[in-house]
């Protein structure tokens, strides 16, 4: 089932007179199950792209449909309310909440999707079980090494089961086997929670993982 | 539910305490600048507000209970014949000298009646009879005395204008705004002492009404009686005595000046600390935006980081001025703080607090989820 369709997308950013296209019409799919590796030099779009489908940003022009629901370009305000329901990020940074635990930077997530009280601290406690992270939940991001954070930023996407999920560079910070874990993670928790992974990526690592590779370069996918 | 906002608070410990003592500090001082100014203006109308009369007579544009001018004491009668008044006694309220056992001269204000009982005056006595005050040169004195005249003793004698008296009692409570020590003594040893101003003259005449009657009317006969006097209830007198020291010492103004400078150094305080908190919490703030919060959970965070803050601020400021009323009974200066200025302190700390945040809302309202992207 397609959870993502992008197509013909267009970015522009107007900076006082100069106007700069970032994204020249791209067309982008993605399936549950699936992951898609999205790669290309910087400066080619990727991050904005990811905005887009992530719906941080609008496109200028193109049409997005994630989970069967149309972004309307008119109404940015309702952005929010689509990446509660239907998109779980990983960050490169992690950005984890530090004066939150483990536990509670999930449970955090899943409080902003609506999602309160006990069924938040179980959901949390299971997604967290999941990662290989359940001996750690009560320590805060200081106390956890850079593979263990990324595991709780996955843990935090990964709770109230969007269908997509956006990760942007998320073993740019990581050693290669800490990166290697976090990889193998992505493609059994992908494939086992049945949601579609789009990955932004300069690692060549993630080719190991993925269903698809995406290259694009100045502004457009390559062919 | 987690609250992101309690444990960004709590968890840069530093930052929280200069926060909490931002609002502490204005606190303490609104309740300190303001219960000092009601302590003193208490003492302004505290002999009013306990004198048992319905309404006072003053001889015309009196301008407060201490600064009592003459009329002649045969209107008394007038007021005593009104239908509706109960009784009517001639009050005098006067300053004279007091001559200490030093030999230095210092100010009394004196407060003679006939019957001090029949209107409770002084409400407080500590030691002695009040109904032995006609048999002789004799008077009480208020306790406060003793910061400006040194101790004395029931007993002991003083000189008031160049003639020598007893003390025979001792009361309490009794102030006077200028912080003119307080005697009590009789009508006609008053009249005796200041013979050239108070022969035949009195300075107030205090009426208690009958059971039912009708103020505005007996208040109206009055004033027609004596259209050379001023009439006023008690509540319309005491206001009186407080309003002049208000409008003519400028401690009214003196008050409000440093209450509002206090007030405005705890709002940048926190302001300040809200907002560095803010700028160094922003990828945070980015990272709730990103996954789905709206800016409605923004401002809750910030909200309740701020009511939180005033919250604990004002407790800490409320026992540092609580604690502070002690010492200040010690230096002779009142503290007056009642449950309701502490609820209104408390809503206005809680206010302006969630005011300073919208300094720091404006940022985060602002910030584009996308910078969550950037490395």
């Amino acid at each position: 089932m397609t959870v993502l369709t992008s197509q013909n997308v267009v970015k522009r950013f107007t900076e006082g007179k100069q106007t700069v296209e970032v994204l020249k019409g791209v067309s982008l799919d993605a399936r549950r199950g699936e992951i898609v590796s999205l790669e290309g030099p910087s400066g080619s779009g990727k991050t904005t792209l990811l905005s887009i489908l992530g719906c941080i940003l609008t496109p200028t022009e193109g049409r997005v449909v994630i989970d069967g629901r149309e972004v309307d370009l008119a109404r940015p305000q309702d952005l929010p309310a689509i990446r509660r329901k239907s998109i779980g990020f990983v960050f490169q940074q992690f950005n984890l909440f530090p004066a939150l635990s483990a536990v509670e930077n999930v449970e955090y997530s899943l409080n902003v999707r609506g999602v309160k009280g006990k069924a938040a601290r179980r959901e949390a406690e299971r997604v967290l079980d999941a990662v290989g992270l359940s001996d750690r939940k009560s320590f805060l991001p200081r106390d956890l090494s850079g593979g263990q954070k990324q595991r709780v930023a996955i843990a935090r996407a990964l709770a109230g089961a969007p269908p997509l999920l956006l990760a942007d560079e998320p073993t740019a910070n990581l050693d290669s086997h800490a990166g290697q874990q976090v990889l193998e993670m992505f493609r059994d928790l992908a494939r086992r929670e049945n949601r579609a992974l789009v990955i932004v990526t300069h690692d060549p690592k993630v080719r190991s993982i993925a269903d698809r590779v995406e290259i694009i370069r100045d502004g457009l996918l390559a062919a | 539910m987690v609250s992101l906002a309690r444990r960004n608070l709590f968890h840069d410990k530093l930052r929280f305490v200069i926060t909490i003592a931002g609002v502490a500090f204005a606190v303490t001082l609104v309740f300190v600048q303001v219960g000092l100014f009601l302590g003193l203006l208490d003492n302004a109308s505290i002999t009013i507000e306990n004198i048992g009369a319905d309404l006072w007579v003053t001889s015309r544009n009196t301008p407060n209970v201490d600064f009592a001018h003459t009329f002649p004491e045969s209107y008394v009668q007038r007021v005593r014949s009104v239908p509706g008044v109960a009784r009517a006694d001639n009050l005098i309220v006067w300053f004279m000298q007091l001559s200490l056992p030093t030999g230095a001269q210092e100010g009394t204000l004196v407060y003679a009646l006939e019957d001090f009982k029949a209107w409770n005056l002084p409400w407080n006595v500590s030691e002695g009879r009040l109904e032995d005050l006609p048999r002789g040169d004799f008077f009480f004195l208020d306790d406060s005395a003793t910061r400006r005249y040194g101790p004395f003793a029931v007993g002991e004698y003083r000189e008031i204008s160049e003639r020598r008296l007893k003390i025979i009692g001792r009361t309490d409570a009794a102030r006077s705004f200028t912080t003119t020590p307080i005697a009590f003594m009789d009508t006609s040893l008053a009249q005796e002492l200041s013979y050239q101003a108070l022969r035949g003259k009195t300075t107030y005449v205090l009426v208690k009404l009958a059971p039912g009657a009708d103020v505005a009317a007996v208040r109206a006969e009055i004033t027609r009686r004596l259209p050379y006097n001023d009439v006023f209830t008690k509540a319309e007198w005491a206001a009186r005595s407080r309003a002049y020291w208000v409008a003519s010492t400028g401690i009214g103004l003196n008050m409000v000046l440093t209450v509002f400078l206090g007030v405005l150094v705890g709002v940048v305080v926190v302001a300040l600390t809200l907002y560095t908190s803010t700028m160094e919490h922003l990828k945070e703030f980015g990272t709730v935006k990103a996954i789905g919060g709206s800016n409605a959970d923004i401002y809750r965070i910030l909200a309740e980081q701020s009511v939180i803050a005033a919250v604990i601020g004002f407790g800490v400021g409320a026992v540092f001025a609580l604690a502070a009323g002690p010492a200040m009974e010690k230096a002779g200066l009142k503290l007056i703080v009642t449950p309701d200025f502490g609820a209104v302190v408390l809503v206005g700390t809680v206010l302006l607090c969630l005011a300073a945040s919208m300094v720091s809302f404006r940022k985060v309202a602002a910030l584009d989820p996308a910078l969550v992207f950037r490395g």
